[in-house]
Parts: structure tokens; sequence; C-alpha cells
């Protein structure tokens, strides 16, 4: 039982800290924003740093790193406010391509390392909400090649990126397919967090088998997901709080700064606590990444329950600590509001996993139960 | 980063459960996993246990006669003991002035009080609370007046929890009134055998007899039971209230309480109600995030790499874990719970309880642990102290 990070961990969670430092500030993330959150160019600036490879095995021209070099990562992307497809394409992604056949990764790993490639998950469909098991886009075999038809929904970056898994309903039921962009219709628009989605309809497109076991390796994948954005919900967190205290101990009102009152001292202590259980429960979804299946499932939810419920605080409490500069698009802190705000609905929002957490409850429960 | 425990700590944990299960009368976890009422012959049979074996006073220094242990093996046998039903150890004598005396005690202090401490055999007290200072105890205002070899003690104490079985009693008295609060109070060992202590009791809201106020009228203590020097008892019992704090998150006994929450729930057919049900997985949540920022904290402590300063975090989220499973057990039982009989808590009583067996102590302990957010500085103190770390100022 160790919590500590190795130097090597350190020095890659400085690397990112110094490259948001330098070429992430907020003017530029704004502008990215405004300009519709085309942010393929920033993504190619991480793919310059490596971490495109992160989770990329090395025989592929990636890192080969794990989970927690993510997850460190993942928080200095958050704390940074960087809206670019990182999880989907580096984390996400390639986790769900390790399944593919080996021509099929010898194709798109390395171009996925280097950046050249963005592939994302499209699993979304318009009436599953985050049930993973409805599925009605269908794919079918003919004369050994398979097509894709059907449409998903609020696909990541989907104008951007060059390719898609998609989950499809077969004869032998939910697998995984590669549609590459070009063989499908893409209608991209803005998100509230300053990046893009897109609605993406296929028919007839031409596909790659990735996964057979479609269902079980979605479900790992969605695991990656969550524990990614716990990462980045905690470094979001960490400097939104950061943000907040400052101005508790610089903006004046009545004649004294607003650290003196005790009622906003005490939701700031309270903000502290909700930082500091999602930072566990973000490192527990990490470190339970590797268990089995029933385990993993169990922890992803519980810890996303948790963090679902530590953005919700710490987004609307540290906004309204702010009086109201924090409610303009002007000032950094609306802007962490709303990433927070999504990060809840992101691989399935608290309400669903409480329903997952109670589904899968045991007699004993624990950290190590 | 690695959540599993190392094989050596593993082997420890087994080396525990198995020593536990082979010791802890089986009478004594009935009534932990129970909830029933525990005498002070059960704490104090288990205790000597313990003693015995030389782990009662079990985050004792081996120089102390203690087993020396780590933080994540105090953790580890804190566990076993808690997932196995044995009653919790009072902690006033092994957990609390045993550091006191080890850290800030003569030679001669350690010699005579801390035997009877690790063996269980005497029962120590705490005097710290006064019916004026609530959770501003630099307010003290119980007198000790120096005459000669001496101390006079005057003053009243409260909240003293068992204090009606207490031989011993260490507490904090006004040895000056001058300069800062803080700077004239001084750390006394009284034994309330003494002339001129009377102990009355104080009934809570369940009906039971936990706590009690402790009068000190003219009570002759000799001088060489003050711990260190005078006027700096302060210093001494901010050590032991850190040592308090970190206790008081107690997410081992929560872990077994959701499951006694989960039977309750199970006999009184509401487990698979899913808005009850939906609760349970929240508190699960809320006690396996708890879990985890106390083995962050053991894993700072273990490496001395980041230090983490949460307890009062801990503190708060601890004893909120603690109202909402007894408050949810209570839901359970639902309007079973309403019946008042207050022998029901008895081990072996056979009277006519209407519903269930297991609902009759439901609300008493309910209403009992509203005191958790209370002690132990109050929840509100804990906000103070953490906004203070927070904010810097």
């Amino acid at each position: 039982m160790d919590f500590d990070f190795t130097d090597d961990q350190n020095s890659l969670r400085d690397a990112v800290a110094r490259w948001v430092e330098k070429g992430f500030g907020f003017e530029r993330r704004h502008a990215l924003a405004k300009a519709g959150g085309a942010t393929r160019a920033v993504y190619a600036e991480l793919a310059e740093l490596g971490l495109t490879g992160l989770a990329i095995a090395e025989a592929h021209g990636g890192l080969g790193f794990g989970a927690v070099e993510a997850m460190v990562v993942m928080e200095e992307l958050g704390r940074g406010l960087v809206n670019a497809p990182y999880l989907h394409g580096a984390l996400v992604a390639p986790s769900l391509l390790s399944f593919a056949p080996a021509e099929l990764q010898a194709a798109w790993l390395p171009k996925m390392a280097s950046g050249e490639a963005l592939v994302v998950l499209a699993h979304q469909e318009r009436a599953a909400r985050y049930r993973l098991d409805q599925v009605t886009t269908r794919a079918t075999e003919a004369n050994g090649a398979w097509t894709v038809t059907g449409a998903k929904s609020l696909v990541p970056a989907g104008d951007e990126a060059d390719a898609f898994l998609v989950p499809a309903h077969t004869a032998q039921g939910i697998r995984i397919f590669l549609v590459e962009r070009a063989a499908c219709q893409v209608r991209g628009y803005p998100t509230q967090d300053g990046a893009r989605a897109a609605e993406v309809a296929f028919d007839n497109a031409p596909a790659q088998l990735v996964a057979e076991n479609g269902l079980v390796e979605l479900e790992g994948a969605i695991d990656v997901g969550i524990a990614a954005v716990c990462a980045e919900a905690v470094g979001l967190m960490e400097r939104m709080t950061a943000l907040t205290v400052e101005y508790m101990n610089t903006r004046k009102q009545f004649g004294v700064t607003l650290s003196t009152f005790q009622a906003l001292r005490h939701r700031i202590a309270d903000v502290k606590m909700q930082l500091e259980l999602g930072r566990a429960m973000s490192y527990y979804a990490t470190l339970k990444l590797g268990e089995p299946a029933e385990q993993r499932r169990r922890a992803l939810s519980q810890a996303k329950v948790q963090i679902g419920q530590s953005v919700r605080y710490v987004g609307q409490q540290c906004t309204q600590l702010h009086g109201g500069i924090g409610v303009t698009d002007e000032y950094v802190s609306s802007h962490y509001f709303k990433r927070l705000t999504m990060v809840e609905m992101q691989f399935g929002d608290t309400l669903h996993h409480l329903g997952e957490v109670s589904a899968r409850m045991q007699d004993s429960a624990g950290v190590f139960a | 980063m690695d959540l599993n425990f190392t094989d050596e700590e593993l082997a420890f944990r087994a080396e525990v459960k198995q020593w536990v299960a082979e010791n802890l009368p089986a009478d004594l976890s009935h009534k932990v996993h129970n909830a029933l009422r525990l005498t002070r012959d059960d704490m104090q049979r288990w205790a000597r246990i313990l003693g015995s074996k030389g782990w009662l006073g079990y985050g004792w220094p081996k120089q102390f006669g203690g087993p020396g242990w780590n933080a994540v093996q105090k953790h580890l046998f804190e566990e076993e003991c808690a997932m196995a039903g044995a009653p919790r150890i009072v902690p006033f004598g092994p957990v609390m002035v045993a550091p006191v005396i080890m850290a800030f005690g003569s030679p001669e202090q350690q010699q005579r009080f801390l035997p009877g401490i690790a063996s269980g055999d005497v029962w120590w007290s705490q005097g710290y609370s006064e019916p004026g200072s609530g959770s501003d105890l630099a307010s003290v205002k119980t007198r000790a007046e120096r005459a000669g070899n001496k101390y006079i003690v005057n003053g009243q104490k409260t909240w003293t929890t068992l204090g009606q079985y207490g031989e011993w009693i260490f507490c904090l008295v006004r040895t000056s009134t001058e300069g800062k609060p803080q700077t004239g109070i001084s750390f006394l060992l009284i034994d309330m055998k003494s002339p001129g202590v009377t102990v009355r009791p104080i009934i809570l809201l369940d009906g039971e007899h936990e706590v009690n106020e402790v009068f000190f009228d003219n009570v002759e203590v000799p001088a060489e039971n003050l711990i260190g020097e005078e006027n700096k008892g302060w210093t001494y019992a901010k050590h032991l209230l850190a040592h308090e704090r970190t206790n008081i998150a107690d997410v081992n006994r929560a872990k077994r309480e959701l499951e006694r929450l989960k039977r309750i729930a199970r006999a009184e057919g509401v487990y698979d109600d899913l808005r009850f049900r939906d609760q349970i997985a929240l508190l699960e949540v809320d006690i396996v995030a708890l879990e985890m920022l106390v083995l962050r904290v053991l894993s700072a402590e273990k490496s001395g790499k980041n230090s983490l300063d949460v307890a009062g975090l801990l503190k708060i989220r601890g004893s909120e874990i603690q109202q909402r499973y007894t408050e949810l057990m209570m839901q359970a039982a639902g309007p079973y719970s309403l019946p008042f009989v207050h022998e029901a808590m008895e081990a072996g009583w056979q009277g006519d309880f209407v519903g269930a067996a297991h609902c009759a102590p439901l609300a008493g302990t309910f209403f009992n642990y509203r005191k958790t957010t209370i002690y132990g500085g109050s929840n509100e103190v804990q906000r103070n102290i953490v906004s203070q770390t927070v904010l810097g100022s």
C-alpha cells in the first residue's frame, strides 16, 4: 500500500505542467473555445511531448506506460483546463484497439502514438442514455467484409477524428468496429466545455472488426474513460479551489476580505473535503482498473459516484464564493465550472452509477472487498 | 503507487486475525455485533485479554512495552478487531493518557502508571470538558492551587465518558490566570478515590448512563502527579488531541456496521426496495472514500514523503458516516424503531418486544450517536481548523 509517485511519474507531471504554463494559457483556451472548439492543433502539441503514445505499446511506437501515468497526465490536463480530445484519442481508443487483430493494430496504433491519427470511441446512441448494451447500429458481413449502418451521437471531437470505434449489433452479439471518418456522414458542433462533438451516421460504411467480445471490451474502455475523467476532475477541482482561495484572500466586502466570514470559511472547508474525497476515489479508480471485471466495474462506479458529487459541490460552491465575477465568461473560473459540470455527465452520471453500485452490492464493502 | 498491502503486512493481518478469532469471547462479539449493552466487566475482560498479549497499548513503542507497530500495522489491528466484533478499546488509558505520560512524564511516573494501563487493570477517565467550555477547551476553570507538596483542586468536569468506572482521571486544571488562557493550564493525574471527588451520572437522550459530571471539592493531589511542567498542560493536551482525531474516523467499525445495516435491511424487507437500497449504496461509496482517505494518510506516514494534513476532514467525515448508518438502520426498522424498552438491550433478554429483536437498540443508538459530530471538537470547530489550513490564515 503506497500512494507516492515515482520520480519518473513526477517528471512526467512536471513536463505536462510546464507545457500548460508555457503554451496553454487561459487566453489561448478561451480563443479556441470561441472559435468553435477545434483542438486538433493542441492534440498535435501533446503528440510532440510524446503523450499521445502514452498508453500504446512500445512495439507500436508508444511509451507503454500504465494507468498511474495516465492519471498523472489527466490531472495536469485538468489543472490546465486543456480542451483536447486526449482521453478519447490517447487512452480510451488504444485500450480498445489492443483487442484488434495484429494487422489492424499495426495499421493504426503507430499513427495514433505519433498523433498523426485521432481515433475516438463512438458509442453513444440517442435512446441509450448511459446503457452500454442499448445498441441499434448494425454490422453485417458479406464476402469477408463488414459494413456498418446506423448512427452515433455526441461523438467527442467527431469532426476532427480520422476514425471511429463503433459498437454495433451483429448476429453474434455486440462487436466493436473501426470505421474511417471518410466513410461517414459527420455533423459537428461545439460543446459547453469549449470542445467539439459530432453526430455520426453510417450507411453501409466499410468497417473493420476490432473486438468480438464487444460489450465486455466496451465496458473496459468506458472504465478507462471513467478513471481518466476522475483524474481530470481532480486537477480541475484543485485549480478551481486554488482560484477561489486566492479570491477569498483578496476580495474585500464590508471593508474586510471574504476569508474573514465564517460562513464562507466553512464552505471552503467543505470544498476541501469534496476535493480530497474525490482525489482518494480517483486513485481508487485508477488502481482498480486492472482488477477482474466484476470488482473493476463496481469500483469504477463507486469512484464515479464520489466524483460526481465532488465536481458538483466544488464547481457550484466555488462559483458561489466568487460572487458575480464567477458567472462571467471573461473570468477563468466559470470555464472550470462548465467543464466540471460536464464531467458529471460523461461516461454515466451519479444516479446511473449509484444504480450500478446498488445492483452490484455485496454483503461486505470496502477498498479491498 | 500500489493499492495492495505488502506480503509482510498481509502476514501480519493474518496473525492478528487468527489471534482475535481464538481469544475474543463469543458472548462479547455477540453483543457488539448486535449493539447490545456492554458492562464494565465486558469491556475490562477484553482489555485484560489484550493486555496479557501486550496489545492493549497497541500504539505503544517497544521501549514502553508496546509492540512497536507502524501506522499500517496499527490500522490492520484496529480493522481485524472491529470486523471480528471486539469491544472498542476504552481509549482514555492506553490511547490517550499513556502517550502523554510517555512523552512528558518523568521516569517515575512512567514506571508507576504505564504497567496498570498496559494490563487493562486500571480504568482511566478523561477530565477535559467543563460545564462552560464546550469546544473551547482552553477556557478551563477548575483550579489547582499549590500548597506545599500538593495541589488543592476545586471545580467541575463534565461529559466524563464511563467516569462511573474510573479509578484515575487525567485533568486539565488552571494553575495560573495570567497571560493567554492557554498558558495557565496544567496536566494533573488524580486518584478518583481521593476525598472530595464526586461522580454524578448524566443520563443521555437514549436513557443510558454513559457520561458523568465529576466534582472536585478541596481534593488534595500530590504534586508528584503533575505531568511535565506547571502551566504547560495545553501543549500536552494538544499532543493528546492529535491522537484522538486520527482514531476518530473509525472507518473499520463503519465497514462492520454497514454489513449489519444490510442484514437489518434484508430482515425488514427494504433491501430490495431500490429507493432504500440506493441510500445504502451512497453510504457504501462514502465509506470506501473515507477508507481511501485513511489509507492515503497511512501511506504518507509510512513513507514520510507527503504529509497529509487531513485530521479535521477525517473527524468530520467519520462522524457524519457514523450518524448516517445509525440513521439508516433506524429507518430500516421504520415504525418498529418506536418502542422504547430499556431492558431489550441486555443480552439474553427474553421479554416481549414489539418487532424483531434487532430493532430494539436502533433508535437508541441513533439518538446516542448525535454526540459524534459534537465531541472531540465539534464539526464546526473542525471546519474552522480545516479552513485555516486551506486559506493559510
